[in-house]
């Protein structure tokens, strides 16, 4: 046995297989395969495992991979320091804003409220000849609310100089 | 993504650009996301995502797992852009992530279920694979049958082997880079596929050329 190919660059036939020789190349091997039964058998079987693999086709990507992948990366980004720091001076869109508005201006009202309590709010309840023990009970629960509501205010709103 | 990736103070982005285009597009588009450039990002999803997906899946042999450890391909990606450097193809760098992942998941499954898993996975072979054009129930079943033969011969090599073939036959990739991605030298790639086909050519020859 004296086939060139065999004894020193066996690796050849897979390259010609796949097409990856230059011409003058290939063309060298093509004649040697013509006298060499051994090479020719091998470059056909190689062929035919070339032919197999072509027919392994994977599978289509889900339509949804990107959309995954980036969920993923949105989630794991990390923020800087600087995007920390702006991220609630950003404008924002009208949509989130209006109710975010609307909940502040509650609030706002609210607080006014409870700094100037209307004079009917503090008024005492007209006494009526024939309550029941329960009310009783809840109004002085209101009244004792609003008397502690009302020193609070009045220690927060004091100026300290005139303490 | 509107992320802006950390870049140390000093570094010059310039050189790298000038550097990467010396390489390849794809690694001047990886220093784009580098410099906060998320488009960039998708051109290079978009290119390689179905590349990356089909050579895990037949690393792995299975399309859910394919697609999952292929996120975690590109997730890698993404966030190792501050400290990515344009020193190989980016082609390379991808597949060497991938490969690492896929052969990583293929030992832990090998240690957790046993070697027997690779030869019993007929059962969950996609259907979508056949083809569309409506083939007869004969053709439908000797593809099956022809399908699963190869399935099972890749499935036999060797991990760095079969790595070797996957690149080598379906990513066409030089041998070189193979020899990247598998950190061995370019006449150790040869070698190794050289004895992977001798291996299919065992099991697989006698199917013909049709």
């Amino acid at each position: 046995m004296n086939c060139p190919i065999e004894s020193r660059n066996p690796e050849m036939l897979v390259a010609y297989a796949a097409g990856e020789l230059d011409l003058e190349t290939a063309r060298a091997v093509e004649q040697h395969l013509d006298g060499c039964a051994n090479c020719r058998a091998k470059a056909a079987d190689q062929a035919a495992v070339w032919n197999a693999l072509d027919a392994w086709e994977a599978p289509p990507v889900s339509p949804d991979f990107n959309r995954r992948l980036y969920g993923r990366i949105e989630q794991g980004v990390p923020i800087s320091w600087w995007e920390r720091l702006t991220r609630p001076f950003r404008p924002m869109p009208l949509r989130q804003a209006l109710p975010l508005a609307a909940t502040a201006a509650l609030l706002l009202m609210a607080g006014l409220i409870l700094q100037h309590p209307s004079p009917f709010a503090s008024a005492p309840a007209p006494h009526s000849q024939t309550v029941r023990a329960d009310q009783v009970e809840s109004t002085l629960d209101d009244l004792d609310l609003l008397r502690q509501f009302g020193a609070a205010n009045s220690t927060e709103g004091a100026h300290p100089d005139a303490m | 993504m509107n992320a802006q990736p950390y870049i140390p103070p000093g570094v010059s982005t310039d050189m790298g650009v000038a550097a990467a285009a010396t390489l390849d597009y794809d690694a001047e588009l990886m220093l784009r996301v580098k410099e906060g450039d998320g488009t960039s990002f998708g051109v290079l999803l978009e290119k390689h995502r179905a590349s990356v997906i089909h050579f895990v899946y037949r690393l792995v042999q299975e399309q859910a797992i394919a697609e999952e450890l292929s996120q975690e391909v590109f997730l890698r990606v993404y966030r190792s852009r501050s400290s990515y450097e344009p020193t190989a193809k980016f082609k390379t760098w991808l597949f060497r992530i991938a490969t690492h992942l896929a052969l990583n998941w293929l030992r832990d499954e090998k240690h957790e279920r046993g070697q027997e898993r690779l030869d019993d996975m007929s059962a969950d072979l996609p259907m979508r694979q056949v083809s569309d054009r409506r083939p007869s129930v004969e053709q439908v079943l000797v593809y099956g049958v022809k399908l699963e033969e190869v399935r099972r011969a890749v499935a036999a090599l060797p991990e760095k082997q079969r790595a070797a073939v996957l690149m080598h036959k379906y990513e066409e990739m030089e041998y070189v880079q193979i020899a990247k991605v598998l950190g061995c030298s370019e006449s150790a790639v040869k070698s190794l596929l050289f004895r992977a086909y001798e291996t299919l050519r065992a099991r697989l020859a006698h199917m013909g050329t049709t």
